[in-house]
Order: C-alpha cells, then structure tokens, then sequence
C-alpha cells in the first residue's frame, strides 16, 4: 500500500514538474496575447530558433555557456526587434486575424533561418544538469525524481516572480498592463505602442530560449520542438489566454494530468495518451469554461 | 485674429475614412488659448471624427484628413502621431470613458504620466494635486476601476489626461449616459480645470443646453459640416437652436437642412 503511495507521488511530482516546462513555453504565449490579443503561432519556432542558436554559438564557435546564453538572448531581442519592426508596425490597423496570420507566417521565416543557419541535426544539449533521480531525495524520501525536473521547476519560479515584479512595479510594466487593457485609449495618453510591443516580443523571445533549453536538454535541440510548444495551447485554454498565474497553474495541470492518466488508464487504451489527453480536458473546458481559470472575462459595455 | 490667440486652428478640413467613405465635408472651427469651447450636434454629425483628426488618433481608425489645414499652437499637426501630440500637451479623453479595467483608479491616473518623465516623488505630488478636484477618486484609489460607476470612470480618464500636464484637452462626450447631478458635477470639475490649470478644452457634446451654459464658444455641425457657429450666449437665445437643439419644438423640423429649405422655399413663394 505504501509503496503504490510512494509510486503516486512519484508520477504526480514527476508531472508536475515537467509541468512547469509546459508552463515557460505558455508563459511566452500569455507576453504576447495580453499585450496585442493574438495568438503568437511562432512561438514554438522561437524556440527552436533560439536554443537551436545558443546550441550553435557553443558549438560551432567554442562561445563558452554563459557568454553564448547571452548572446542568445540578445539575438531574441534582435528577432523582436525586427518583429515590431517589420510585421507588426505594417500591420497596426489590421485585424486581429490578420495579425494572428502573420505570426504563423512569421515561424516560418524562424524555422527556415534556424535550420539554414545552424544545419538540420539533431543537437545535444549539455547544460550539465543530469535527467536522472536526485539521490538525496531517492533515499530520504524514496522518491525517482529528475534533477533536471527540478531544476526546471526552480528556473521556472524565478522567471514568473521576475517577470511579475516587472509587470507590477515597473513603469513600462505598467504600460504594459494598460496596453492590454486598451490599446487605442493607452495611446491616446501617450503610451508609446511599439515600445510596448518590443519589450514583450523581447521578453518572450528569452523565456523562449528558457524553455528551449529546458525542452533540449532532456529531449536534444531539433525540430519537434516547435510541435512540443503547442501543447501550451491546452495549457493555455485552462489557465486562460491573459493570465500568467494561469499559465504556470494550467502548465502543471496538464503536467499531472496527463502522467497520471498515462500510468493509470493509459494501458486500457494502448498506452501512449499523454499525447492527446490534454486536449480532451481543454475540449471540456472550452465547452464548460471558455476563459479558462484564471483568465480575464471579457467585460463588455453595450 | 491672430494665430497666437488661438491654440487650435482647424481650417476646411475633410476627412474620409477607408478612403471611400466621407465623414467631414468642410469643417473649420477655432479654439482660443484659455477658452472653452463646444462641438455640437446629433450622433453621426462628425463630432469625434473632428476631435480625432485633431489628436492624430484618426490613423488607427483607417481614416484621413485629405483637404485642409489643422494648426496647433501655431504649427501643423499634419507629421505628427498620437503620442507625439500628448508631448505637445494635446490630449484626448474618448468616447464611452475608456478606462483600464483591470488596473486600480490610481494605476489609471499614474498612466497618464507615462509620457512625462517624472520621479517617484513627482508622481505622487501630482497625483495629490489631481485628487484635490476629483475627491471622490481618492476615496476608491485602490478600487478596480471597472468595478467603479459611469460617473467615477470619467473621472478617471479626465484625471487621467490631466496626468498628462496637456495645455488642451479634447473631451468627447464626457456626459454620456450619466445621471443630471454628475453632468453637473463633471462640468464644474472642467470649468475648474478650465479656470484653475488654464487648460483649453474643446469638447463634443449632444447635451446642448448644459454644454452651452459652460462654454465660451460653440459650433454646430451637420452630417460633416458646420452649420452655424457662434458665443455660447447667443447660441443659447437663438431660435434656431432652441428648437433644434434644446427641445422647444414647432412644426417638427429636425435639422438645419429643413430650415434652410423651407427658407428657400418661403424666397420662392414671395418671389
């Protein structure tokens, strides 16, 4: 009895940490939806461009780790420059839609840049953290659980406090906020749009190399990842679009949700659920509770 | 008069928007430095737009200013954008309030200072200077302000242009759907920011009567044009605008277009 305890915990520890790398990949989606209202597609191509680019700045140039993170982010920071720059200015007037095409277009453009720079190979990624059962926590506690989970989980915390305190105490944070309340009446006050646009492009770009780095260690730097990062999309639809709490909360429901239905009901279905058992409980929430826990509900005046 | 007594200087404006659709046909109006004055007419008579091409904010509204001038402060606002005019101290309150909702009242009101660079101790001097003509802001400063009433969320987005240190402010429809004793209340706050702050306002409103009676100036516009224009004084003893505008109706003629058909068709009939 104790042992099948024991074996709980350990799936549901083990999802829910993993849930936080659901939760850095959702958390860049949340940046750009609360600041312009779309659903950034190419998220999953930022990160792939952006851990496939720290990959390639270690390894083609001998760049050691941290400078190489470094220039890493910066890079992001050039991407969301160029993106403020080039599709979102051209595209202030238009609709929602169109935008949300253009970012679809846009991790195209990603893809193809990453792969023509740094080649098509499956990369190895050694951040020097090990995916293997922490031992001090095997023999005190008796449970299996990866360091690199941890590690996840930890890096994870400190993004989301950061980037709360930024939002909450900072003048562009406040911006920020304001933005995504009502863009036409923050510029009406002078709150310079693109300013806001580029610090949110930037900001996503870095928690894009975050969880690439994340993602790449455990699974190697290639080009599933771009497919790994839709799955913040269920994430995204229980937490809600424009709320970070809800995308870290959603990131380890999905997490759990998904080991624990795998080891438990997974074999009546032939195994291999995690794969779609996600989308099945963002299925009953879009139908049960569209914004999702914690998103914003819509407030509209008539 | 001279450009120097005016702050704004709109000169046969037409504006069009998607270029195919026509919203202003020929409108030119004048704000003295100091003064009040009031945009007036009936839902769709080219009231915001007017307010809009004077605050650039018609951009994202896909419109455009294809015939005319608009001089502010003496200079053409014609290369500017939004936030560069609230640098120039123009800014505008919009239609229907458009408050934050997600952030305080005073989150609100501190987002009016984003374009001004100010310290820590700035923003609260000032945030105490604006309380002291909204008090009833200060009372729900920590308040979510979509949580807060029609009446308080004007409040909000007029403090929160005042924020803004402007020398002009354009107020569209600041009395909306808001209660007589609040249309009061909120023109004694804008006379007082008037008087006090010596901000120039221009302000479009339906609410004929009250507006006149706290305004220096007034025009009338028309499906796009200005239709008649004159003191707030002699607008408001005018028979024309009495029976338009203030309610005191004969013969149930609608607009200005009437009058000056059945006045020419008077002319033919003597003639």
């Amino acid at each position: 009895m104790v042992e099948e305890l024991l074996f709980f915990m350990e799936v549901l520890v083990g999802g829910l940490l993993a849930g936080t790398m659901y939760s850095l990949v959702a958390l860049g989606f949340v940046l750009i939806f609360k600041a312009s209202a779309t659903f950034n597609f190419s998220q999953g191509a930022m990160v792939f461009f952006s851990v496939l680019a720290f990959c390639g700045f270690m390894q083609d140039f001998n760049i050691p780790f941290v400078l190489a993170f470094i220039l890493a982010a910066l890079l992001m920071v050039v991407v969301g420059l160029c993106t403020e720059r080039f599709v979102l200015r051209p595209l202030m007037n238009a609709s929602e839609d169109t935008v949300l095409m253009a970012t679809i277009g846009l991790g195209y453009v990603l893809e193809g840049l990453a792969q023509a720079a740094w080649g098509v190979e499956v990369r190895r990624l050694d951040l020097g953290i090990g995916d293997f059962p922490v031992p001090w926590i095997a023999d005190n506690l008796k449970l299996f659980i990866s360091a690199l989970d941890i590690t996840a989980g930890l890096v994870a915390a400190i993004m989301i406090i950061g980037l709360f305190l930024l939002f909450k105490y900072t003048k562009i944070g406040l911006g920020l906020r304001a933005v995504a309340d009502d863009a036409g009446a923050a510029s009406s006050i002078g709150i310079p749009l693109k300013h806001i646009m580029l610090l949110v492009w930037s900001a996503a770009g870095v928690v894009a190399l975050v969880a690439g780095c994340m993602w790449g260690a455990r699974a190697g730097v290639q080009f599933a990842l771009v497919d790994l990062a839709l799955k913040a999309l269920p994430v995204l639809i229980i937490g809600g679009f424009s709320s970070i709490p809800g995308a870290i909360i959603g990131g380890l429901i999905i997490g759990a949700v998904e080991k624990v239905l795998e080891v438990y009901i997974g074999p009546f279905f032939g195994g291999a659920i995690e794969g779609w058992a996600p989308y099945v409980l963002a299925i009953f929430f879009l139908l049960y509770r569209p914004e999702g826990l914690f998103g914003e509900k819509i407030i509209r005046r008539v | 008069m001279s450009t120097s007594t005016n702050i704004l200087d709109i000169k046969n404006i037409e504006v069009t928007y998607d270029n195919v659709i026509l919203a202003l046909h020929d409108v030119s109006l004048k704000v003295p430095k100091g003064k009040v004055v009031a945009l007036l007419g009936a839902n769709g008579a080219g009231k915001s737009t007017t307010l809009k091409a004077v605050s650039t904010m018609l951009a994202s509204e896909r419109g455009k200013v294809t015939k005319g001038t608009i001089e502010y402060d003496g200079t053409s606002i014609e290369k500017q954008n939004p936030s560069q005019m609230v640098g120039l101290g123009m800014v505008q309150v919009l239609e229907g309030r458009r408050c934050f909702g997600h952030l305080t009242v005073e989150e609100n009101i501190i987002a009016g200072a984003y374009s001004r660079k100010l310290s820590k101790g700035d923003i609260n001097q000032e945030l105490e200077k604006i309380y002291t003509y909204f008090i009833r802001l200060k009372e729900r400063r920590k308040s979510q302000a979509a949580f807060t009433s029609g009446g308080e969320q004007q409040m909000i987005a007029v403090a929160r242009a005042m924020m803004a240190k402007p020398k002009m402010l354009l107020l569209d429809e600041p009395t909306m759907g808001l209660a007589p004793q609040l249309v009061a209340e909120i023109f004694n706050i804008v006379k007082e920011l008037n008087t006090k702050e010596g901000v120039s306002i221009l302000l479009a409103e339906q609410n004929t009567n009250v507006a006149l009676k706290n305004s220096d100036y007034g025009y009338i516009i028309e499906t796009g044009r200005v239709m008649l224009d004159g003191t707030a004084k002699s607008l408001l003893s005018n028979d024309q605008v009495k029976e338009l505008y203030l309610g005191i109706s004969k013969k149930g003629r609608k607009n200005f277009r009437d009058v000056l058909k059945e006045e020419s068709l008077t002319k033919k009939k003597i003639n």
